[in-house]
């Protein structure tokens, strides 16, 4: 049977992987927005530009979020 | 002598090298702030006045600078704004912006095919209108509008052009 402290060491873990791969796939939208933007940009269709920017900053402010609760949990761990 | 330095410097290289699931977390931030900073970047850049095009009549080139079936490279309004002139039947002149409006590679006259060919990614446009004839190409290519002047050739102005239905 687990103890309680390699029962919460898995599930940090678990939960930093979690964090992790989200972060992946918002930086992965972040780089498909940049993208889209850069080719309606190039055809001359600016209208993308601003709606993508934002988008990208919410992203952006989510893995900052995420980076500090990891932060956090590691803080905690020690 | 080796316990010694094993003292000194208790990390070993396979350590050394180790990166930490925290700093690959901190690394993906940072590209996000990189890629949030540059999306921003270009909303800016997009949102930026650049100032009206001004078309004013300007001599582009001499009637016999083109030859039947020839075409001549030049640029109106702006020098950046590179443009084909085509005589394709005597006395006939017409002239389309060169930047391709799929993703502005610029086009090259082919006169076996009485076409505008963009080989970035296989567009083509005709030569009578500009209209799409093949390819990604979203809209016509943008019409020159000319102005023969006894031996000399002025562009007027430029016309974007709509798609033609059917």
């Amino acid at each position: 049977m687990k103890s309680v402290e390699e029962a919460r060491h898995e599930q940090r873990s678990a939960t930093f992987i979690g964090l992790l791969l989200f972060n992946l796939m918002l930086v992965l939208i972040q780089i498909w927005l940049c993208f889209g933007v850069v080719e309606n940009l190039v055809d001359g269709k600016p209208a993308m530009a601003v709606p993508a920017a934002i988008g990208s900053l919410v992203c952006f402010g989510v893995n900052v979020w995420m980076y500090f609760g990891v932060v956090r949990l590691e803080k905690e761990r020690l | 002598m080796d316990q010694e330095l094993k003292q000194s410097f208790p990390v070993d290289w396979v350590e050394d090298n180790y990166v930490s699931r925290r700093e690959f977390f901190k690394f993906l931030t940072l590209a996000s702030g990189g890629l949030a900073a540059g999306s921003v970047g270009m909303a800016v850049f997009s949102s930026i006045n650049r100032g009206r095009i001004s078309f004013e009549p300007a001599m582009i080139a001499n009637v016999s600078d083109v030859p039947v079936g020839g075409s001549l490279q030049f640029s109106y309004p702006r020098p950046q704004d590179l443009c084909v002139l085509i005589q394709p039947k005597a006395g006939e002149y017409v002239a389309y912006s060169r930047r391709c409006t799929h993703l502005s590679c610029p086009v090259e006259y082919q006169p076996e095919h009485e076409r505008l060919y963009c080989p970035c990614h296989n567009g083509a446009f005709s030569l009578t209108d500009g209209q799409v004839l093949q390819g990604p190409p979203p809209r016509p290519l943008p019409k020159v509008l000319l102005e023969v002047r006894g031996a000399e050739i002025y562009a007027l102005g430029v016309s974007h052009q709509e798609v033609k239905e059917g």
